[in-house]
């Protein structure tokens, strides 16, 4: 399997996943492990942050799909990611509607600009 | 000479500028698209879920092997960014198939009570059969393998609506390949733009006292520094 692509990985509730597992994206490799997590009420922060990590660092996932509520969680480790693979991508939940303020990389972007760097 | 420089670098951070906004309001164009087909995506769940019955359609159903039928392959570009696009590597023989076959794969009649005493007949359809296997095998695995279709975790006569809920989480995968693309140009975009604001900084520096607008632009600079300690390490660290 050298030549095929990378895979999209899911952090998220289960109905996110469901969704993103109907579409295709789910695997489970050789050992078992899945390259998604349905997060539920008792799921744990700690248990949330080294699933996260772990997707970073295999090197067959190109693309982490977050939700928004989660990611806030796990914030730290997701401003400490600045590579551009694997790209995290933060999406909206069912309880929780997408803020863009919040998001990682909108957030970047906004932290440069002042208004006196472009008199 | 050195006002020059400074014009040149205004430019250069303008166009900068101008293409680092077009790609933020792309990328909200696409968000708003991509969170209304997650919200289609999720309503059709409910939907299914509502028809199926309340525990059905959950993550208890997932099926035990799994393997992935969509693929992104990322390309870094010349400007250093990446590109990322998804890839459903059997997506053409599911529709070349759409219509399910059901039934013995083989075609032709088959014999079931054979004639005992044809020894030469046995024979023949013993060498045929030998021959066949081989051809038949490879149509066999494909059609076992094809990495079974999710929809199939939750039952053979799903509602349509859990076939809508696929098809639109399936359009989201693909924009968020397309998201992903846009947010690795937005923050290389981002650091070719602090650059050249560094650039353009030291430029006005070099011009210096000789033009009093250079030293206005110096004076308001440190001024600018000591009133806002906080914000020159995160720029810094851009």
């Amino acid at each position: 399997m050298a030549g095929r692509g990378k895979l999209i990985a899911v952090i998220g509730d289960e109905d996110t996943c469901t969704g993103f597992l109907l579409g295709g994206v789910g695997e489970l490799n050789k050992n078992r492990k899945p390259n998604f997590l349905v997060v539920e009420k008792d799921t744990s922060i700690t248990e949330i942050e080294e699933t996260f990590k772990s997707f970073l660092a295999r090197n067959d996932i190109g693309i982490i799909l977050i939700n928004q509520f989660i990611a806030e969680m796990i914030r730290h480790a997701i401003d400490a990611h600045m590579q551009s693979i694997p790209a995290v991508l933060e999406i909206p939940s069912k309880e929780h509607p997408y803020d863009a303020s919040k998001d990682s990389i909108l957030r970047r972007a906004k932290g440069m600009f002042s208004a006196e760097d472009f008199r | 000479m050195g006002v020059s420089d400074v014009e040149e670098a205004s430019l250069s951070l303008d166009e900068k500028l101008l293409r680092f906004m077009d790609q933020l309001e792309l990328l909200e164009e696409k968000r708003a698209k991509l969170n209304s087909l997650i919200e289609q995506g999720w309503f059709s769940i409910s939907k299914a879920r509502y028809s199926m019955g309340n525990k059905q359609v959950s993550a208890l159903q997932y099926a035990s092997e799994i393997e992935p039928l969509v693929f992104v392959n990322s390309r870094r570009l010349e400007n250093c960014g990446v590109e990322f696009c998804t890839e459903r590597p059997n997506q053409e023989r599911n529709t070349s198939s759409s219509i399910e076959d059901i039934g013995p794969k083989e075609s032709g009649v088959r014999r079931r009570n054979k004639p005992k005493n044809d020894a030469a007949e046995k024979e023949a359809s013993k060498d045929a059969s030998s021959e066949k296997t081989p051809e038949l095998n490879p149509v066999n695995e494909s059609h076992q393998n094809p990495q079974q279709d999710p929809l199939k975790w939750f039952g053979i006569l799903v509602p349509q609506s859990l076939k809508q809920a696929q098809s639109s989480f399936k359009q989201v995968i693909e924009l968020s390949a397309e998201i992903a693309t846009l947010q690795d140009a937005i923050s290389n975009s981002r650091q070719e733009l602090s650059l050249s604001l560094k650039n353009k900084q030291t430029a006005a520096e070099r011009v210096g006292s000789p033009l009093g607008q250079g030293d206005k632009l110096n004076g308001s600079g440190e001024s600018k520094q000591k009133d806002s300690g906080g914000e020159v390490p995160i720029k810094e660290s851009l």
